[in-house]
């Protein structure tokens, strides 16, 4: 193997569910210690980047990472160029609207102009409120954005939401969904031509641990 | 530059700052120095491959190994109309990020989905390409002839085994309609250049000439030659004994003019170079030597 890097995420939600596929697959970590970023495997020549799921494009857009896993939602705010090889079907969540229960806005449409809109997905919510042509002051925060209404904060949020739950407990109503989001694989766009045959493998190893699991 | 009498064709090229409006990706440097070269009013194979082959030795000049991956705007669009896809430009954007998932969400049908994931998936050479026509594209006859041809002179040229097809390879469809191409280095992973054939933007001038051509990024080869360790040039110093300055400058005259670069001063007693008096002496052996031999040694 010509030696590639994985990217996979450190914390969040997306970490359980990545472990457990690496081991389906598995890819054993050798030396596992969360203050090591960089980590050898039981296979030989691959190594893992474990670093926040949001800078996963990035490494993986200037290819220190060979390939990396995260969500559609961190590639699309990104908006960095990569393969996204395939769908692993887990972590499946929506990136939505969401105004307070009391409020009188039930499409996205409805929403009046410079009204204010926290979230974690600056871009996302940009292009989003772009498209519907309404001018909107977008408050960037890095969690709990959830709160963000009821303390008066912002009038609307565009969060990450995948039972609902959150959003219930906050006093909040979802009124749009701006993208369905799931775990993707990524890969370097030179990595992919140069590296294909080892990449190859990794992929087939990878994608076939997501086939009928429930994560 | 327009202005110029292209009634025949043009090779141009550049070497210059671009600023670029980039949205999003402000990731990205807005200005950045770029090297390309156009060939203007030429159509067919021969002017592509030129092309291609051109940004290739252009590299291999400067000591970097690249390679090119082919697409084309004109058999991708052949494919998407054969199935009456409406979101084209959508489509683009998710074959060129290799995305079956996104695929999936502009087409369902079956037909297309085999034909775009053989796309995803597949490098390789003209098989690709008739491999697709045999799913019943009947339309890439043209394309399969002019790619065919493509290789045939990029093997002429000696690049054959550096030049891939891919046809995820895809750009821009208001600029490009022709064959595209991404250039690429093993190690770097942001491609360092492209280009393509598009012969309807010289209209926009008032001018009906078909055009190809490619961009390197300067600032990425900056980075990457930045690596390779420079030779060091073996300069020899000439040393002369009081008196024989006049007989030294002739020597040193007579070594630069045959390319050999030599300092030339004082003798102060060092232990390396040459030593010039009544003979010339070698300082580390401390050996009478030759002139000629020496100079045709050094060379």
């Amino acid at each position: 193997m010509k030696g590639i890097i994985l990217a996979i995420p450190s914390k969040g939600r997306l970490r359980k569910p990545v472990m457990e596929i690496l081991e389906r697959s598995n890819i054993k970590i050798i030396d596992d210690d969360s203050r090591v970023y960089l980590t050898n495997t039981t296979i030989k020549g691959l190594q893992i980047l474990s670093v926040r799921t949001l800078d996963i494009p990035t490494y993986v857009y200037y290819g220190i990472a060979d390939m990396g896993i995260t969500g559609k939602d961190v590639i699309e705010e990104c908006g960095l160029d990569v393969y996204e090889i395939a769908d692993m079907k887990f972590g499946n969540c929506n990136l939505i609207v969401a105004v307070k229960e009391d409020s009188p806005y039930y499409d996205a449409n409805q929403l009046p102009h410079g009204i204010r809109v926290a979230t974690e997905f600056p871009n996302l919510t940009r292009r989003f409120f772009n498209n519907l042509g309404i001018h909107v002051e977008i408050i960037t925060l890095r969690g709990a954005v959830e709160i963000a209404p009821i303390l008066g904060l912002s009038d609307c949020i565009v969060d990450l939401s995948s039972t609902g739950e959150t959003l219930r407990k906050n006093g909040l109503r979802a009124i749009a969904t701006i993208l369905r989001s799931s775990a993707r694989l990524i890969c370097n766009k030179v990595s992919y031509k140069t590296k294909y045959e080892d990449i190859k493998k990794i992929i087939d190893l990878l994608v076939k641990s997501c086939e009928n699991i429930n994560l | 530059m327009i202005a110029l009498k292209l009634c025949n064709e043009k090779r141009l090229y550049y070497i210059e700052n671009c600023i670029r409006y980039l949205p999003q990706k402000a990731i990205s440097q807005r200005e950045f120095w770029q090297a390309g070269a156009e060939l203007i009013g030429e159509y067919g194979p021969e002017a592509d491959a030129e092309v291609i082959c051109l940004a290739l030795e252009s590299l291999d000049k400067i000591g970097l190994k690249a390679n090119i991956d082919i697409g084309s705007i004109s058999v991708f669009k052949k494919i998407a109309n054969h199935f009456n896809v409406k979101d084209i430009d959508r489509l683009r954007i998710a074959i060129s990020s290799k995305s079956i998932s996104e695929v999936k969400e502009i087409i369902n049908n079956e037909e297309a989905l085999k034909i775009f994931s053989y796309v995803i998936e597949n490098r390789g050479r003209i098989e690709i390409l008739e491999n697709i026509a045999k799913m019943n594209i009947h339309e890439l006859y043209d394309d399969i002839n002019y790619i065919e041809k493509l290789f045939d002179i990029i093997k002429d040229y000696g690049y054959y085994d550096r030049v891939v097809i891919d046809l995820s390879t895809l750009r821009e469809m208001k600029y490009y309609n022709g064959i595209v191409f991404d250039i690429f280095i093993e190690g770097l992973g942001i491609p360092i250049g492209g280009g393509g054939r598009y012969d309807d933007m010289m209209k926009e001038f008032g001018l009906d000439l078909k055009a190809t051509g490619f961009a390197i990024n300067i600032d990425l080869i900056v980075k990457l030659i930045e690596k390779i360790p420079i030779k060091k040039e073996r300069i020899i110093n000439v040393y002369y004994k009081e008196g024989y300055l006049e007989k030294a400058i002739d020597i040193i005259k007579n070594m630069r003019n045959k390319g050999i670069k030599c300092s030339l001063s004082l003798y102060r007693g060092e232990k390396e170079g040459i030593l010039i008096s009544d003979n010339i002496i070698d300082l580390k052996t401390g050996e009478e030597i030759n002139e000629r031999n020496y100079i045709s040694n050094s060379k």
